[in-house]
């Protein structure tokens, strides 16, 4: 008797629990499952526009022999290796020299340095692309300092051009990062530096072994983190080179090819999404190697 | 208080009623063609113009022309098309006559024909060709980009060269002069985007050929025509004889700030060059330099674009009678947006009209309307195809290659595999 009571209490739990979760899964299934598998099967169709027809693996087949893929593919890994280490260690120093209670006016600094990411995508690469112009403030600068005798192509050369989209978004996205940085130090003990400090342990050796190993988890958040913004990097390029990824596909990420592969060139919206599910198998292999190599070995 | 809104309530909603119904009465009414295309100074302005000339007679349609930059109407007209859903969507837009094809044929039943209504034997066949899919056609043949070297007189005068000496020019001789120029009067010759493929386009076509053959097969590796055109393209950034622009805007610039002494381009730039007065006087107008290989001519062709009419827009009768009406069958709309805007239409009963034949006295009094009249009639016609984004693309992707010294073969073979792979 008491055994069949609980038991229809729990499936009246049961039945009320589902049913406040039922709206909340059904625009998740909706707005986001749907659109998930749906775009897995469009990525094994072809065709032109909406004349699209299945097609197997031929979009993985054209994407081995695509050489613009494999241009844009470079591209991103190379955005990728340079930039987020860079920007990683910038964000870390800046985060533990702005943590410093010493530092006079260290709120101003930390909103200045913060203020980047709260800017507009496109009004800050409109205004890189005039300062960065062959005549703009940055050239005109470094010749009036004598660093270079003609003005460097920052918008036309292949090389520079990378150079100055990997600068963009460092000198956005550092702020963002060195946030959670700050965050995570101000839950680290005084003490512990106390302690360092009376035993001499010099200052770089209190940052790279009691700084840098108890932010491991918030390093590893804002590495995955940056690595899929990396990855998925668009609207500075779009902004700074009028969507073409120019000079000579230089700066073509995979975001903006999936972007000309839809809007501007005849739209191949199966090739698209195959090569968007190649970003989604990057971001998860890279995400997982990035917990394999900070796991906690002692355990 | 709350008296007072129970005493009003009823009569506010009365008369917010009656509002509604008069709004909707009127909206039954007056209709409203909206319209998207490019180009303040040309495209958007000539609209404006047939807009009214059509109220005029039609007192109910009133005309909503959006301007936007050519790259965001492709793209917009391209996602709202993808997208299926017919709300966001012009009832009449602006299609570039390189990507017309690739619209017709991605998105069969997004676009209106027009066969019935308009009568095509009045335009020219070559506008007529690039609208028709299986024996359909979809728009209004609007203008067309016949190409025109504009000069600075006073800059080259200065540097010793006369109007009689830029005609009939050779692009060797071009840049020739393009260095005197620089020496003597510190000016560059060109405004050039190495992001843009234009002047590649430009010359290659003036030989007769594009990036694709008449059945549409790539044509790049065996193309004399092309060669030749990105060889000129590497002498003229080996001489140094152009001021680089990063974008359209960017390069507009070069030749409105008075930077260059020279601008080879469409017709439809004229609008934008007499944009500004205080150069009344000082440009003229020749034939675009010629290549010096088989069939080569000093015409050519650069953008040209059609209206189209979507087939989902509510006002659809409305805009096609309106095309008919104005860019069908009104001449005098044709002399008046010849005259103001640089407009070569490709109406041929229009060709004949006294506009043509009138002097422009910001060209010093040329002839130059008669002149790109006859340069029209010359432009060899070639194949479009539906990949001509993409092929462009590849192209800008490999001059600065170019720049560096790698041989014109090897660049066309790195340009051939690059459209092999894109038009799948």
């Amino acid at each position: 008797m008491v055994h069949a009571r609980r038991g229809s209490i729990g499936r009246y739990y049961d039945i009320n629990g589902w049913l406040f979760v039922a709206p909340v899964l059904g625009l998740i299934g909706l707005f986001m499952i749907y659109p998930i598998v749906w775009s897995l099967w469009m990525s094994f169709q072809s065709g032109r526009g909406m004349m699209m027809k299945f097609a197997g693996f031929a979009n993985i087949v054209r994407l081995w022999n695509d050489p613009v893929f494999i241009k844009a593919l470079t591209n991103t890994m190379t955005y990728f290796v340079v930039q987020v280490p860079i920007m990683i260690v910038l964000a870390l120093i800046l985060a533990s020299m702005l943590n410093n209670p010493r530092i006079i006016g260290r709120g101003l600094f930390r909103t200045a340095i913060f203020l980047p990411c709260v800017t507009s995508l496109v009004a800050y690469s409109v205004l890189f692309k005039g300062m960065f112009a062959p005549d703009g403030v940055v050239n005109s600068t470094l010749a009036a300092i004598g660093v270079i005798s003609s003005p460097i192509p920052w918008l036309t050369h292949p090389f520079w051009a990378k150079v100055l989209v990997i600068i963009a978004i460092t000198w956005r996205w550092t702020g963002y990062n060195m946030i959670f940085y700050l965050a995570a130090l101000q839950n680290i003990d005084r003490s512990i530096y106390e302690v360092a400090r009376i035993d001499g342990v010099p200052a770089w050796a209190r940052f790279i072994h009691i700084t840098i190993p108890l932010l491991k988890p918030v390093i590893l958040f804002t590495t995955v983190i940056s690595t899929i913004g990396t990855l998925q990097l668009f609207d500075e390029v779009y902004n700074l080179t009028e969507g073409r990824g120019g000079p000579s596909n230089a700066t073509l990420t995979l975001s903006l090819y999936i972007y000309n592969l839809t809007f501007r060139f005849m739209p191949n919206f199966g090739y698209a999404a195959t090569v968007s599910y190649v970003i989604v198998v990057l971001v998860a292999l890279l995400a997982f190697l990035q917990f394999f190599a900070a796991r906690e070995r002692d355990k | 208080m709350d008296n007072l809104a129970r005493a009003y309530l009823p009569r506010i909603a009365g008369l917010a009623l009656a509002s509604v119904s008069f709004l909707a009465v009127t909206a039954a009414e007056a209709k409203e063609i909206t319209i998207w295309c490019w180009d303040p100074n040309f495209n958007v302005a000539i609209m404006k113009e047939a807009g009214a000339r059509y109220t005029k007679t039609h007192p109910d349609v009133t005309f909503n022309v959006v301007d936007f930059a050519k790259s965001d109407v492709e793209q917009k007209l391209q996602t709202g098309l993808a997208s299926g859903t017919a709300d966001a969507l012009p009832d009449i837009v602006l299609i570039e006559d390189y990507g017309a094809q690739k619209y017709l044929q991605s998105f069969p039943g997004a676009f209106a024909p027009l066969s019935g209504t308009v009568d095509y034997s009045g335009f020219a066949p070559y506008k007529v060709e690039v609208m028709t899919i299986d024996g359909q056609v979809y728009g209004m043949p609007f203008d067309s980009g016949v190409t025109g070297l504009y000069y600075r007189k006073d800059y080259l005068e200065q540097a010793g060269f006369k109007p009689e000496d830029m005609q009939n020019l050779t692009w060797d001789r071009f840049i020739e002069i393009g260095q005197q120029v620089e020496e003597k009067t510190g000016k560059k010759m060109m405004g050039l985007d190495p992001n843009d493929a234009g002047l590649v386009r430009i010359i290659m076509q003036s030989a007769g050929q594009w990036y694709f053959d008449k059945d549409g097969k790539t044509n790049v590796t065996g193309n004399p025509a092309l060669k030749a055109a990105l060889d000129t393209v590497g002498k003229i950034m080996s001489a140094n004889i152009y001021k680089p622009a990063a974008g359209w805007s960017d390069w507009v610039g070069t030749f409105t700030s008075g930077d260059v002494a020279a601008v080879v381009t469409g017709v439809w730039i004229t609008g934008t060059v007499k944009a500004q007065p205080d150069q009344a006087g000082k440009w003229g107008v020749a034939p675009i330099p010629k290549l010096s290989i088989d069939g080569a001519t000093h015409a050519s062709n650069l953008g040209g674009s059609s209206w189209y009419v979507l087939e989902s827009s509510a006002e659809k009768a409305e805009a096609i009678d309106f095309l008919n009406e104005i860019y069908g069958k009104d001449i005098d709309f044709y002399q008046t947006i010849l005259l103001e805007r640089g407009a070569v239409g490709s109406l041929l009963a229009a060709r004949g009209g006294a506009a043509y034949e009138q002097a422009d006295p910001f060209f010093g009094g040329e002839k130059v309307w008669q002149n790109f009249s006859d340069w029209l009639a010359k432009v060899p016609s070639v194949n479009y195809g539906i990949f001509t984004n993409e092929a462009d693309t590849a192209v800008t992707a490999q001059l600065p290659a170019l720049t560096q010294g790698t041989p014109v073969d090897d660049v066309l073979k790195a340009i051939d595999a690059e459209v092999s792979a894109q038009i799948q």
